[in-house]
């Protein structure tokens, strides 16, 4: 019943009772009277109690919710260890890639441009640069631990993420082309194929037959 | 007629160590001219003032890409003879056939090996 409803019967009720007086009026029609009334503020204040309570709790639920399953994401981990450990451990990938590749090289091009006019030197310095690259190609080992360290924090976030999304329902939306993806789609900037060349070099060279 | 190796080559990439491996090769190839630029921009700065004999470029650098410097290079009457090989990680067919359409040369893929690129220039420039 809606209120304008409820506050007209009441109304109606109350100036029936004060013109006809109430003593000459048999009990009966007061008492009528009167259910009326009760019937009328029970129904409005009823509807309006369980309406409002029922709304209250659902969102009370949803906030308690979402503030465990944020909790669960355990985002001050994520954000203030998990990431910049992953972050320190990619950047040392790329110092010691960038170091070993250059100890190679310039043992290869010490090598390439020497001049063997003699021998016994020659492959002495040859064999020396030959151990340096060997001790060069060590940081294969420091890398692959590095990266293993990077893969398991970034699963852990797809799962904490994966987790959050389901429980609370959350669909993506249509996102808007990001300036870089314009750039990207526009140069035809795919970037490297995962497990080797997306097209071989013999399929490549027979386009140019 | 025999390539002449004293002509100039231009390496264009936005990665060091790559033009190190391209120029490395070339020299073992015989070339003795080889100018660097780390991307489409500066390549086509330096091909305004000197004449190549050859530009091989990589595909993804920015702010100019390979591709660009391509375009760039065919729309220009004064540059668009020039021999255009790109080498680059970009091996999807829509790369190789854009590039192809866009008038480069030859196409190889990274990795690579000097095999590859001795045989391509050779299928570019001839014999050497």
């Amino acid at each position: 019943m809606a209120a304008s409803e409820a506050a007209l019967k009441i109304r109606t009720a109350i100036d029936t009772l004060k013109s006809s007086g109430v003593r000459e009026r048999p009990l009966v029609e007061v008492l009528g009277l009167s259910h009326q009334m009760a019937d009328a503020m029970q129904a409005f204040f009823g509807s309006l109690d369980r309406s409002i309570i029922s709304e209250f709790q659902y969102i009370a639920n949803y906030i308690q919710k979402t503030r465990d399953e944020i909790s669960g994401l355990q985002p001050n981990d994520i954000g203030n260890a998990r990431i910049p450990d992953a972050s320190q451990q990619l950047d040392a990938v790329v110092r010691d890639t960038e170091r070993a590749t250059e100890t190679i090289m310039s043992e290869a091009e010490m090598v390439m441009n020497r001049e063997p006019t003699d021998l016994a030197s020659y492959k002495a310095e040859v064999d020396a640069a030959m151990l340096r690259m060997f001790e060069a190609c060590s940081f294969q080992d420091l890398t692959g631990q590095r990266i293993r360290k990077v893969i398991s924090t970034l699963r852990h976030i797809e799962d904490r993420v994966s987790r959050f999304a389901g429980a609370l329902g959350v669909q993506d939306s249509s996102a808007a082309e990001t300036a870089e993806e314009k750039r990207n789609r526009e140069l035809i900037l795919n970037g490297p194929a995962m497990n080797g060349p997306a097209t071989s070099q013999d399929d490549i060279d027979a386009l140019f037959a | 007629m025999a390539v002449d190796l004293s002509m100039p080559v231009l390496v264009v990439d936005d990665y060091q160590t790559m033009i190190r491996i391209i120029r490395n090769l070339l020299t073992q190839i015989g070339f003795r001219n080889i100018e660097e630029a780390k991307d489409g921009r500066q390549a086509l700065e330096k091909m305004h003032g000197a004449k190549f004999g050859l530009v091989i470029s990589d595909w993804n650098m920015e702010p100019m890409t390979g591709f660009e410097l391509l375009q760039q290079v065919r729309a220009s009457e004064a540059l668009k003879a020039t021999p255009f090989i790109m080498i680059t990680a970009e091996s999807k067919t829509e790369n190789v056939i854009a590039a192809k359409k866009a008038g480069v040369n030859n196409y190889i893929v990274k990795p690579f090996n000097a095999e590859t690129l001795k045989s391509k220039v050779k299928a570019v420039l001839g014999d050497f």
